[in-house]
């Protein structure tokens, strides 16, 4: 059992990959932002991969573990301590029966992760415990840790003093500058020639009105060719405006002239269109942006994507525990 | 139009989005859901799921199972074999919806709005007048008066986007701008040419005349009808709005409050996309009810 | 005693709430930044005066671990 002292700016359940197979309902998959540290964490403590772990947002939490157990926090450095004495990230750490972990803020990327062996034991929702607070599912619930709650965590095999390897853990943007990879489509051919040079060439800044629904970015604007203009009416008025349409998740979403990346517990369908869409490869490093951090956008073909999704597999896995 | 060949559309590593067409026409979305159907009786390996919306099919894909490259043939193969859109079969259920058109709810949710944001007409009276209807007692008429298709859910878990299926009952309605912040749950409400139910109080810029006092969601599963489901419906379904007055709506209320409410859910009909375009066809468009 | 407040989170800054001069107890809301569409109040944790205030309404993009406010 684990007993929330302090919950954190926003602290959720979350599993990977999450809450998968009910897009057609309207249910986006949720589960963790940066999911490359989500399962280094899980394998640091012995987990399976589906175990469900905390993730916390800026500013983490400070948790009270009621039994002896193994964690591991890895993502950004929250400065996680346990009863005052720092405790080292990337590593699964002991923690005695009675001992709080204090997580403080990060200043460097944005969201840490932590597991505990044997994983968070909420009950699942539509197959997985990740949480969308939006709808009030999963998690704890259905919304972000509060003071005072007590998770149960299940029946676990954690050895201390596991580490990740260096070269297996994700490297983070340094001068707050991200290079974020895209994939062209599947509205590409609503945005001019000048546009979409404009769009891989121009530094995006992240809003801070950005969440896990969407992230919002700032920077110049779009300019589209016909297709966006000789349209049928019931498109709608805008450019940016299309018959609604099925949105992959990782769409840059063009609500007008702002783009919004859709994210974990963004909408699955809508009437913008969608020029660029993130794969999944890069989404970690979206989990880690902070607001007024920049991103600079670079074109890669879809198989280009999934090969890089492949490496991270191949980077989430036992052999690079030592 | 209608495209000749279907558009496949890479968004990132997992996804492409078919696109049928590029106009709101109920055929494209027959096509949309008799793909999703045939996807899902072949158990096409390496596709997780699909999501059909009004003029395309979202398809979320494994890439480590199969190739951007041989889903679109395999896709192919299964868009020739399922023939003209003429011949498209679909399972669809109906649901008759006890619904209060002209609702006090919706009333005071568009006073607030003309209080808070911006002044406007009030919906029933102005979707009436915008559509050419004598009155709001017509509109009422007039978009009750058909069954609704089902195209799609999303935006919100659950929330259905729906289309006339009755070409006299066909309406349109602007969205507004700027958007509410709040609607009641349960309101349905008009944008474009789809009517939508909304599941919960969330913001949105559907123009809203009536409410119905039926859970279109329900975590809980408190009735039968959830049972394989905590959305009530899915895409094919069909949606009859029946009209009714306060006290009924109150009934309603309260059966739901005890759980003792019993959907309406008629489920022994087939959707013909041929018997359909034949009753279309023979239909003087220019009556209205 | 001298407090330095220091921006717990990312974000805008939302509400300013104190000037300096004014005087402050502990738990006293000095300003709210704004983050992930969540409003993170931060509080004097110590009574004394204001002395500085290094943020103001409408700035954007302020980063974590800033000294915002000055008390004495």
């Amino acid at each position: 059992m684990i007993e929330v002292i302090k919950p954190g700016l926003e602290t959720s359940i979350q599993d990977y990959p999450g809450r998968i197979g009910y897009w057609a309902q309207g249910f986006p998959p949720s589960g963790p932002m940066d999911s490359w540290s989500f399962r280094l964490a899980n394998l640091l403590v012995g987990n399976s991969a589906d175990a469900a772990g905390l993730e916390c947002q800026f500013v983490g939490p400070a948790l009270k573990f009621r039994d002896a157990t193994v964690i591991a926090v890895c993502g950004a450095d929250m400065k996680p301590t346990l009863e005052g004495q720092s405790v080292p990230m990337w590593e699964s750490v002991a923690v005695g029966a009675g001992q709080t972990l204090a997580l403080s803020f990060a200043t460097v990327g944005a969201r840490a992760y932590i597991a505990v062996a044997g994983g968070i034991d909420t009950p699942s929702w539509l197959g997985s415990r990740s949480t969308f607070h939006k709808a009030g599912v999963g998690g704890m619930e259905g919304h972000a840790l509060k003071a005072g709650q007590v998770l149960p965590v299940g029946t676990g095999d954690g050895t201390p003093g596991r580490k990740a390897k260096a070269e297996a853990r994700p490297l983070f943007a340094t001068e707050k500058i991200w290079h974020v990879e895209v994939v062209a489509g599947p509205n590409d051919d609503w945005v001019d020639e000048a546009g979409h040079q404009r769009f891989l060439s121009s530094d995006w800044k992240l809003s801070a009105k950005s969440d896990r629904t969407g992230f919002r970015l700032e920077g110049p604007q779009w300019t589209f060719t016909a297709k966006a203009t000789n349209k049928a009416p019931e498109h709608g008025s805008e450019p940016s405006n299309i018959i609604d349409q099925g949105y992959p998740l990782g769409a840059i979403n063009l609500a007008g002239q702002t783009p919004i990346i859709l994210v974990n517990d963004g909408p699955s369908m809508g009437g913008f269109i969608n020029p660029y869409t993130v794969p999944s490869a890069a989404f970690w490093k979206l989990g880690q942006a902070r607001p007024a951090e920049i991103l600079r956008f670079k074109a890669v073909s879809a198989e280009e994507a999934q090969a890089l999704r492949r490496e991270i597999d191949r980077a989430c896995s036992q052999r690079n525990i030592t | 139009m209608i495209y000749p060949e279907p558009k496949f559309l890479a968004g990132g590593d997992r996804f492409v989005l078919i696109e049928f067409g590029n106009e709101m026409n109920l055929e494209l979305n027959f096509m949309a859901q008799g793909l999703a159907t045939a996807i899902a009786g072949q158990r096409t390996k390496g596709i997780v799921e699909t999501a059909p919306c009004f003029a395309s099919l979202l398809v979320h894909y494994d890439p480590d199972q199969i190739s951007f490259e041989d889903l679109q043939r395999e896709m192919t193969v299964l868009i020739r074999a399922l023939g003209p859109s003429d011949d498209i079969v679909l399972d669809s259920r109906l649901f008759y919806l006890p619904t209060m058109y002209r609702d006090p709810w919706t009333r005071a949710c568009v006073e607030d709005y003309c209080n808070k944001i911006t002044k406007k007409e009030p919906d029933p009276e102005f979707v009436a007048r915008i559509n050419g209807l004598s009155d709001a007692d017509q509109l009422v008429r007039v978009h009750s008066g058909t069954e609704y298709w089902v195209a799609s859910l999303g935006f919100w878990p659950g929330l259905p986007f729906m289309m006339a299926l009755d070409p006299r009952c066909v309406i349109t309605a602007p969205k507004y701008n700027p958007p509410r912040t709040w609607t009641p749950q349960g309101t349905v409400g008009m944008g474009g040419a789809s009517t939508a139910i909304y599941p919960v109080a969330t913001p949105g810029g559907y123009q809203i005349f009536a409410r119905t006092p039926v859970p279109i969601w329900d975590t809980e599963k408190r009735f039968p009808v959830f049972h394989d489901s905590i959305v009530l419906f899915r895409a094919g379904d069909r949606v009859k709005f029946v009209p009714i007055g306060k006290e009924e709506f109150e009934f309603v209320e309260a059966k739901v409050k005890e759980g003792t409410y019993i959907y309406n859910v008629v489920e022994y009909q087939k959707f013909s996309v041929r018997n359909y375009k034949t009753w279309v066809s023979v239909l003087d468009k220019t009556k209205r009810f | 005693m001298a407090e330095d407040v220091t921006t717990q989170v990312p974000g805008n800054v939302w509400k300013v709430l104190v000037k300096p001069g004014d005087k402050v107890n502990p738990g006293d809301v000095l300003f709210i930044l704004e983050v992930m569409k969540t409003e993170v109040a931060h509080e004097a944790t110590q009574a004394g005066t204001v002395k500085a205030v290094n943020i103001e309404e409408g700035q954007e993009g302020v980063d974590a671990g800033t000294v915002a406010v000055i008390i004495d």
